[in-house]
């Protein structure tokens, strides 16, 4: 019996083992950023990235690629989050894949953080030059101090070639062109082993001779006071000046190897300069609004006014970063990212022109796997059970109007 | 052999005995002094270690010594109190070095393709060696803690100004300057850590000009005077023996 269950223990703890170093081998590729787990009320009423366009789906190392846009910063912006007064524009990548050549708001480089006004429209740019293959999710991203990442669409693209060959080359102000990728490891790695070289060099003076038993022995016996001798504190004298002394010479030498230096840079970059957007000549009141769970649908009913001289329709309806199209009346012309893109996702009780000065109250369903998927069904378990969005009016030159929406939502269970 | 018998039978092979367990015993030391001391870094000098965007000329130069003299300060009481050995900073500061190098080489290079001139790690050796030889010189703790803190304190700046000042250099960039390192913070993404995180340059230490370095490094030694005091009474504390002596 005792064999028994001697073997059964053993092979117990070999089928452990067998599973611990198969869990630990099991690594799978991390694709994504997270950006479903976020909060759906923050996705929806934050940040609302749109007009979204990313320059190519493959570079090779060393080429850019460009991803621009616009980004609404949405005026029901909630009150548990920080609101972006300090603002970063960044960009969803695992690691530095691609540097970031440069960025724009407004047309203006924000390589530091930003002042961002509520209510407000920015346009945005930021310049990727490839650096590592790979297949890489790269999104939008805006960090708000003290709210969080905010991040925004994400799409794939594909870098080719060597990461041997990248090179980033750049032309101080004292006019040197230097790689950054290298540009000082030489000293780096020179000063810092010789002054690990150094260290070891004094250990190595005290380890010559026995260390830990003789001397707990001797301090123990009463004769620690007796244990550094006169060569000892010579040496130590030898290593306190040759240090201070190379401290020194090499500092003195460095400032004249580099005789302009500037501080690291640092500050907060306000007034970005927001787009011009007229008023809108729509105007929208959410009567009500309630998600349906069963059917993954939104159902709105709005109450439209064109105030405007030419006949309009609602084509779209675009929250945390989701696209819903009524397919009647808009398409996607870009290459938005397709698991964000409902294309038939928007129906409406009448999707015909509303003639200027019409009002009219209209039934709106918003459907798509994309509820459940992104996760933005969860909302009606968030503390502020509001939803948000911005819906695009289409006139009949096809120019768009852009309406913000925040209003309650009532979810239904059956 | 019962155990009331020695385990050597001559003066040679006692001394052989001795220098076996030195070497283990320093062994083990070092991983201990690396392990402890390299994760208390991370928590508090954290960043402004890693990057050299975050290496600025007043709170790297003020954060950095004061967090750092802790372990120092501990091992020193213990092995000098202990076996009058007169490298515990030193061996406190390989242990950190070891451990940061082979995380920055191996984690930030080789894992996420940060390039090793925006990671390296500070270099801590000439304050460590000022330390354990002011300690030395003066077998006194009060007087390590004063001059050796202050020295600590001081030297931190110049002994990485060799390895820093080239990120130093000024790039005017789309219009606008930036350092090197400053250029590095840019160019290399860091999805999880926004520029407004990065302390550096704040405070209103202004009234100095150009030369904040200097007086930031003096307050730092200051603080590092005091940090010396508390962890070397940390480090007499966890030398002591009590609780084997009450068995």
């Amino acid at each position: 019996m005792k064999t028994i269950k001697d073997k059964v223990a053993k092979l117990s703890f070999v089928a452990l083992l067998i599973a611990v170093s198969t869990a630990m081998f099991y690594t799978p590729t991390a694709s994504a950023h997270g950006e479903k787990s976020q909060a759906a009320f923050m996705r929806m009423r934050t940040i609302h990235w749109y007009d979204l366009d990313w320059s190519k789906s493959q570079v090779a190392v060393n080429e850019t690629v460009t991803i621009s846009g616009k980004f609404h910063v949405f005026k029901g912006w909630p009150e548990t989050v920080a609101k972006p007064e300090v603002s970063f524009l960044n960009i969803g990548i695992p690691g530095p894949v691609f540097i970031r050549a440069a960025s724009y708001i407004g047309g203006q480089l924000v390589p530091r953080s930003v002042t961002l006004e509520l209510g407000e429209t920015y346009d945005f740019k930021v310049l990727l030059k490839a650096r590592r293959p790979g297949d890489w999710h790269v999104h939008t991203m805006m960090n708000v101090e003290d709210g969080g990442p905010i991040i925004g669409p994400g799409k794939f693209i594909r870098i080719t070639g060597s990461m041997s060959q990248f090179t980033n080359p750049v032309t101080t102000l004292t006019g040197k062109t230097i790689d950054i990728e290298t540009w000082g490891l030489g000293d780096i790695y020179f000063y810092s082993f010789l002054w690990i070289g150094i260290g070891i060099a004094w250990m190595w003076y005290w380890c010559k001779s026995p260390v830990f038993v003789p001397r707990l022995i001797a301090v123990q016996a009463g004769k620690a006071d007796s244990m550094i001798s006169d060569t000892d504190k010579k040496v130590t004298m030898g290593f306190i000046a040759g240090t201070v002394a190379l401290t020194a010479i090499l500092m003195g030498s460095t400032n004249d190897a580099y005789p302009v230096t500037i501080p690291i840079q640092a500050g907060l970059m306000r007034d970005m300069v927001p787009l011009d957007i007229p008023e809108p000549t729509v105007s929208v009141n959410v009567d009500n609004a309630s998600y349906r769970v069963p059917g993954r649908s939104m159902e709105m009913t709005l109450t439209i006014t064109n105030n405007g001289d030419s006949g309009i329709r609602l084509g779209e309806f675009n929250t945390a970063s989701v696209r819903f199209l009524d397919a009647d009346v808009a398409e996607d012309e870009g290459s938005y990212p397709a698991d964000l893109l409902a294309e038939n996702g928007l129906s409406q009780s009448d999707n015909s022109p509303i003639a200027p000065g019409e009002t009219r109250t209209i039934s709106v369903s918003a459907s798509d796997a994309a509820w459940e998927v992104y996760r933005l069904a969860d909302l009606i378990y968030d503390p502020d059970s509001r939803f948000a969005g911005l819906l695009f009016f289409y006139d009949e030159a096809g120019n768009t109007q852009m309406v913000g929406i925040d209003a309650p939502l009532i979810p239904s269970f059956i | 052999m019962s155990a009331s018998q020695s385990a050597v039978r001559s003066r040679a092979e006692a001394v052989s005995a001795s220098r076996t367990l030195d070497y283990m015993i320093l062994f083990t030391l070092f991983f201990i002094i690396l392990g402890g001391y390299h994760i208390h870094f991370m928590l508090t000098g954290g960043d402004w270690d890693f990057w050299s965007d975050w290496k600025d000329r007043r709170l790297w130069v003020t954060v950095c010594p004061i967090v750092a003299i802790t372990f120092p300060a501990a091992v020193q009481a213990v092995l000098w109190t202990r076996y009058r050995i007169a490298w515990g900073a030193t061996v406190s500061i390989l242990g950190l070095l070891f451990g940061e190098w082979i995380n920055r080489y191996f984690n930030f290079w080789g894992w996420t393709y940060f390039p090793m001139n925006f990671v390296f790690p500070a270099n801590f050796i000439p304050s460590a060696i000022f330390l354990d030889c002011v300690l030395v010189l003066s077998n006194s703790f009060t007087m390590t803690a004063i001059a050796g803190g202050m020295g600590w304190g001081l030297l931190f700046y110049p002994a990485n100004w060799p390895i820093i000042a080239p990120l130093h250099l000024p790039v005017e960039y789309n219009g606008m300057m930036f350092t090197v390192a400053d250029l590095s913070g840019y160019h290399y993404v860091r999805t999880g850590t926004p520029e407004y995180i990065r302390m550096v340059e704040k405070g209103t230490l202004r009234t100095f000009g150009k030369d904040v370095a200097p007086v930031s490094a003096f307050f730092s030694a200051f603080v590092s005077v005091i940090v010396y005091f508390v962890w070397h009474f940390f480090g007499l504390w966890f030398g002591k023996t009590d609780f084997v002596t009450s068995t």
